[in-house]
């Protein structure tokens, strides 16, 4: 039977833990309501984007053309991953470097935001095109030079094709790792219905037809990679918010834990201390017996 | 009196939502343009510089990067990456993000840095040089 001071100091450890956690996973929480606000207040563009896209395509009757829309050969791939900075978020990270670990090593180079991505990159030996920092808040100007990177890198030729993996947000619960095509966007039209249909008619009608300048085709061209960089911005959010539930359930798993075990500590520390008192009772009515 | 709705869109969220008189964008292709109430649809590209507006009469503006305009039914809907309120820019911040930025571009070019990077920074310091101007038109 181990001593009741063991015990007694393991069940302070724990106690303490408990409360550590149960702060993170409130933090976390607090994080992830925040996130999902800020997915909410980016909708606004992305509407009046699609909106802006619809005009120009009524313009232009052959169809959209542009370097991010048309298919080319591919020989090389290029991957952005969204992983997280810091660990204590359950298998969030894990699930995301299995699906790496799916992509051919020789075709295949990475970009990554976020501290634990780069680091399996590098410890695997793959090829790490760049990293970016980016804060926990992912604000735009922060994704920003990523996309551009990855924009010029595309038109450059540096890759032909690039995937984005990152823990899609399901629900508080559930994240799974996805991996969608990027460029090029061989499902724009379904990107775009997406917005219009999250966001409803246009409520102002003007029957007068639009004016362009310059021409249709040019701001087109410079939309699409606006309409690229805010399609990026959007993932980033939705890992930062995976990242947060993840994060909460994990802890609140842990802080769970900790109380379970708190209660079997007391119970084993009770028992403990009734077994030494029961045998000190037993060592005293024997030494009267015997005197 | 006829009115304009404008609107100022960036990526994080809807940061300027007013009914003005009539505003002035500074256009790529035909420098700056005075849009009032009964325009017919417009879609441009414009620069990165003061977006002026006139509300009650009283001249007022913003700051915004490169972006796009959409004016359709008496609605001015301005898309851009970043925009900022004159109200807000505080000018020795903008002082001093001017000034970082600077230095950093210095810095890297002296290293030759990635010019992907190099092009942010620029892109920094023009902005905060915008906003400086701005502040100080405002002020006079």
């Amino acid at each position: 039977m181990p001593n009741t001071r063991d015990i007694r100091n393991r069940i302070k450890g724990v106690k303490n833990t408990a409360k550590i956690t149960r702060a993170m996973q409130l933090v976390a929480s607090s994080k992830m309501k925040r996130a999902q606000e800020r997915a909410m207040e980016r909708r606004d563009y992305s509407w009046l984007m699609s909106r802006m896209i619809a005009a120009i395509e009524e313009q232009l009757p052959e169809g959209l053309h542009h370097p991010f829309l048309d298919e080319r050969e591919v020989i090389t791939h290029c991957v952005l991953v969204f992983s997280t900075d810091r660990g204590l978020c359950g298998p969030l990270n894990a699930n995301l470097f299995r699906e790496i670990a799916r992509f051919d090593r020789g075709t295949t180079a990475f970009v990554t935001v976020g501290r634990k991505a780069r680091q399996f990159v590098t410890r695997t030996k793959r090829t790490l095109l760049a990293d970016f920092p980016v804060s926990e808040e992912a604000r735009f100007s922060e994704i920003r030079p990523v996309a551009e990177f990855l924009i010029e890198g595309f038109n450059r030729g540096d890759f032909d094709a690039l995937d984005v993996l990152y823990p899609r947000f399901k629900n508080t619960l559930v994240q799974v790792p996805t991996s969608v095509q990027m460029l090029p966007m061989t499902d724009f039209r379904a990107r775009l219905d997406e917005f219009k249909d999250d966001s409803g008619i246009d409520p102002l009608q003007d029957l007068r037809s639009f004016l362009f300048e310059p021409e249709a085709e040019v701001i087109l061209d410079q939309l699409l990679d606006l309409f690229f960089k805010q399609q990026i911005y959007r993932i980033a959010l939705d890992a930062r918010a995976s990242e947060h539930s993840a994060r909460m359930v994990a802890m609140k798993a842990a802080t769970d834990n900790a109380k379970k075990l708190t209660d079997q500590l007391t119970l084993q520390y009770n028992k403990a201390r009734q077994a030494a008192i029961t045998q000190e009772i037993l060592e005293i009515t024997a030494a009267t017996l015997h005197s | 009196m006829a009115s304009l709705t404008l609107e100022v869109v960036t990526p994080e969220r809807t940061v300027f939502r007013e009914t003005v008189d009539h505003v002035v964008l500074p256009t790529v292709s035909s420098g700056e343009i005075d849009i009032l109430p009964g325009h017919i649809p417009l879609m441009t590209i414009i620069e990165p510089g003061a977006l002026r507006f006139f509300k009650d009469g009283e001249p007022d503006s913003i700051a915004i990067d490169k972006g796009f305009i959409r004016v359709y039914a008496d609605t001015v809907s301005v898309l851009t990456e970043a925009a900022i309120e004159v109200e807000k820019i505080d000018a020795s911040q903008a002082d001093e993000a001017r000034r970082r930025a600077e230095e950093a571009l210095a810095k890297a070019t002296e290293e030759g840095a990635d010019p992907a990077i190099l092009e942010e920074l620029e892109t920094k310091a023009r902005f905060a040089v915008l906003q400086k101007i701005i502040a100080d038109n405002k002020r006079m």
